[in-house]
């Protein structure tokens, strides 16, 4: 035990700074880019530190890894970093080392792009590649999407940033609720009790208390050992699954995709804003999902057209309205469009400012 | 190797592919074409095929590694188990290759060779162990100075914005603050011993590259209190069409410095007569969209530091939340001694009253702010608030009146 | 009266013990029930008391939605059924 090291916290970030950095660090002017996927910050020294911005699957291997490095190695010093989005940027502070950089990584078959008012890289969770409660997969719909939305990630040519993320679950671990255009995946029924297994897997009583909304109770025949569940509290959270592996929360053909669109996060103009639901229900269709990337193309594609310079797609909704917004976009307007949990009242109209 | 038809065709488009990518490895890793030949099923069968494991671990902590198992293990063994291990990334995710390839090394020797850069929290996320594996995988870590980073109901991993190694709008140093305090944490960071799940992630501008405010408990995100620092040479290139607006993230060749900016100043603070770009900082919001178009002309001020804001969370259990605010204004020098002390006062409280998966931003609405306030000791600034309240259900309690009696404001704790 | 560091340890093993199957109990209920019946136990005591349960494989962190302390035991998922 007392040679077992525990507790020591990660590295200490220094040691993997390139020396520009360290030499301009809290001293920088101002930054351009140069051009998508390209961005170059200026310190109060005139020292330059170029960062070429390159996209990637989030799910990645250690071949890949080692790939990025011999780029890094070849280029930047050996100097790389990752953003909050899952992009790599490569560090370099010589600017003539660009086009080599550029050149490896195309070759490399890794676009470059996610700056300024592009479609940046999908932010995702696990899916079916790990995940227990997961309605949809994650990495096929991103790169399903990302192949349809390729254009945008390289080129400025929106009228602000989009951020897209990705839940396969309403537990979001992704924590999508405050995206330009969220993807969500649903169950819409509750969890099936396999009597047999849960009588050897799962203990009752902790199983009972797992659920957030009390909607399990133990089986009225004692002699079975097992629990049901009353279908109109479960809010489909997945938690009882995690406790006992005999309630799967999944079905089949009845788990789809959700859209939420028009949150952000920046302060800029106006506050930050949560993801409102768009589209409620879209198949659950592998291996492309068309129906999920037909509908971001939709909805991104009528925000194009119709947002104002500098605006966000929830700052263009709010602007036009959202019974406009179901109007451009050709989406249904539905019950479950209305909001019918906790605070429910914040969102019902109480003025004239509607339009027809 | 499977046959995977339906994967396959994730392998064509322009953006890269997981599927090819993975594919490399399954040549090598039993683990990685079991795991192509698990998810080709649920491709089919459109259900996942995941168990939850809660009790693997490595000896101590009781975070840092989340259990799986397959249900259908004798179709898949190689990924029978395939335990997630989260390492505590550096801050700003700044590596060098030599680190990325001793990561490397470890994961292909101990695991599936397949990974995050980075999970949401913003660890690095190893896919896919066995339990035997769990042990010996920590031991080459901790030798070559990573930790596991946090899960369950503990301190989770801190992740910040780049900061002032790269960025000229960085109010604090977003870095060194989530180092110490990672460090700080590194108990609860790997014990859990709170209600729920306690995050923290700092952003060094209102911009909050890092989603501080809906996606951590304690979002603490940079501020000037000055003046904003004008170039007005510099305005009057944009206003002329020599520098590009945003830096050159957009394709608006030129910036109209009235209709782009000062009239979509959200305060109406600022006026631009063609010569002279005037601010009344007084009444600024800092919300960044002037600075944001014009990086060149305007910067923020030199009184910097942080607002602490507090509660957000995902939905479950009460509806999404974003964080508000606590305190409007800190100083933020390092040892950042009263950021540590308001994280543990408030962790605190919340482990004293909170229920069993209540986050901490769901208790203060159960209890509420005032009941919040006096728990950890602070006063509430009338920045907490968008608006008060319009209701006239608002109690005294005696406390109140012995304020009253003394001539003290009635707030004073 | 406050325990002795090994009666402590004792005292927080049996109670995971008790409910084990029965309740899920986290940290801060160990330090709730020790500090009912033991008031002036110091706190810092109790968390170190629960690490040395953990530490020396008595007793594990699980997660199952909440991170609770348990006597170490296969879990469902593990198990082929």
């Amino acid at each position: 035990m007392s040679e077992r090291l525990t507790d020591i916290g990660p590295p200490h970030y220094d040691k993997f700074l390139p020396p520009v950095v360290k030499a301009n660090y809290g001293k920088w002017k101002y930054h351009e880019l140069l051009e998508p996927g390209v961005l170059m910050h200026v310190g109060d020294s005139g020292d330059k530190l170029f960062s070429v911005r390159v996209g990637s699957g989030r799910l990645i291997t250690t071949d890949f890894v080692k790939d990025v490095c011999d780029l890094a190695d070849k280029f930047c010093d050996g100097y790389l970093r990752f953003t909050s989005r899952n992009n790599i940027e490569f560090l370099l502070s010589d600017q003539s080392k660009i086009a080599g950089l550029k050149d490896a990584i195309k070759k490399m078959g890794l676009p470059i792009g996610g700056t300024g008012h592009s479609v940046s890289n999908i932010v995702h969770t696990q899916g079916w590649i790990h995940c227990h409660t997961p309605a949809i997969d994650a990495s096929g719909i991103v790169k399903a999407v990302m192949d349809d939305l390729f254009d945008y990630f390289g080129s400025h040519k929106l009228p602000a940033q989009v951020r897209v993320a990705l839940a396969c679950c309403l537990n979001m671990c992704g924590a999508v609720h405050c995206s330009d255009i969220a993807i969500l995946g649903i169950h819409r029924t509750a969890p099936k009790v396999d009597h047999e297994r849960l009588r050897h897997l799962c203990e009752i009583p902790t199983t009972i208390a797992s659920c957030p909304t009390g909607a399990i109770r133990p089986h009225p025949d004692k002699s079975i050992k097992s629990v049901v569940i009353n279908e109109p509290k479960c809010m489909y959270c997945g938690n009882c699954y995690t406790m006992c592996p005999a309630l799967p929360c999944f079905d089949a053909e009845k788990g789809g995709v959700a859209l939420l669109v028009g949150g952000k996060v920046s302060n800029s103009k106006t506050p930050p804003m949560f993801s409102k639901l768009a589209v409620p229900y879209l198949p659950n269709n592998p291996p492309r999902w068309p129906e999920t990337v037909a509908a971001i193309r939709k909805i991104l594609v009528k925000y194009a057209e119709g947002a104002n310079k500098w605006e966000r797609v929830g700052e263009w909704v709010e602007r036009i309205g959202w019974e406009k917004f179901f109007e451009v976009c050709e989406i249904p307007f539905v019950f479950q469009h209305i909001d019918d949990y906790r605070w429910a009242y914040d969102t019902y109209r109480t003025s004239m400012h509607f339009k027809f | 190797m499977h046959k995977t038809p339906l994967l396959d065709q994730l392998e064509s488009g322009p953006w890269p592919s997981f599927i090819t990518d993975l594919k490399r490895v399954a040549g090598r890793k039993k683990s990685a074409a079991d795991l192509l030949g698990v998810l080709e099923r649920s491709y089919k069968d459109k259900i996942t095929h995941w168990k939850h494991g809660g009790i693997v671990g490595v000896l101590g902590y009781g975070s840092g590694i989340i259990g799986r198992y397959i249900d259908i293990p004798e179709e898949f063994p190689g990924v029978e188990h395939f335990h997630t291990v989260r390492v505590n990334q550096p801050s700003g995710w700044f590596y060098t290759t030599k680190a990325l390839r001793e990561l490397c090394e470890i994961w292909d020797e101990h695991g599936s060779s397949l990974l995050n850069m980075h999970g949401s929290t913003g660890d690095i996320i190893f896919l896919g162990t066995t339990t035997p594996e769990l042990e010996p995988c920590f031991a080459k870590l901790t030798a070559k100075g990573w930790d596991l980073g946090g899960s369950g109901s503990a301190f989770r991993s801190p992740s910040c914005c780049v900061g002032q190694a790269r960025c000229e709008w960085a109010c604090f140093d977003t870095m060194e603050a989530c180092y110490e305090l990672t460090q700080h944490m590194q108990f609860e960071l790997h014990r859990p011993s709170y209600p729920y799940k306690y995050k923290l992630k700092l952003s060094g501008c209102p911009n909050d590259c890092v989603a501080a405010v809906a996606r951590a408990d304690c979002s603490v995100i940079g501020v000037w209190k000055d003046d904003i620092r004008i170039d007005q040479a510099a305005v009057k290139a944009y206003a002329g069409g020599e520098l590009k607006p945003r830096g050159g993230a957009t394709v608006y060749p030129k910036l109209d410095v009235k209709a782009d900016v000062t009239d979509l100043c959200p305060t109406y603070c600022m006026s631009y007569d063609g010569k002279t770009l005037k601010i009344d900082n007084k009444n600024c919001n800092h919300c960044m969209h002037c600075i944001s178009l014009m990086p060149q002309a305007l910067r923020p001020g030199t009184e910097t530091g942080a607002a602490f804001l507090l509660g957000s969370h995902a939905p479950i259990l009460e509806g999404a939340q974003m964080s508000w605010v606590i305190v409007p204004f800190m100083p933020m020098e390092a040892p950042f001694d009263e950021l540590k002390e308001i994280i543990v006062n408030i962790a605190e409280w919340w482990s004293e009253h909170g229920k069993n998966r209540e986050r901490v931003g769901e208790l203060m609405l159960r209890l509420g702010m005032r009941a919040f306030f006096q728990g950890v000791g602070l006063e509430p600034p009338a920045q907490t608030v968008r608006t008060p309240r319009a209701n006239p259900f608002f109690f005294w309690h005696q406390e109140d009146f012995d304020a009253e009696a003394a001539g003290r404001k009635y707030i004073k704790l | 009266m406050a325990l002795s560091k090994a009666d402590l340890v004792e005292y927080i093993f049996d109670m995971v013990a008790k409910a084990q199957g029965k309740k899920n109990i986290k940290a801060m209920d160990v330090q709730k029930a020790v500090l009912k019946e033991h008031p002036d136990q110091d706190k810092n005591m109790i968390k170190f008391g629960i690490k040395e349960l953990i530490d020396t494989g008595r007793c594990v962190y699980t997660y199952f939605g909440g991170s609770y302390i348990e006597i170490p035991h296969e879990e469902g998922a593990a198990k082929k059924v």
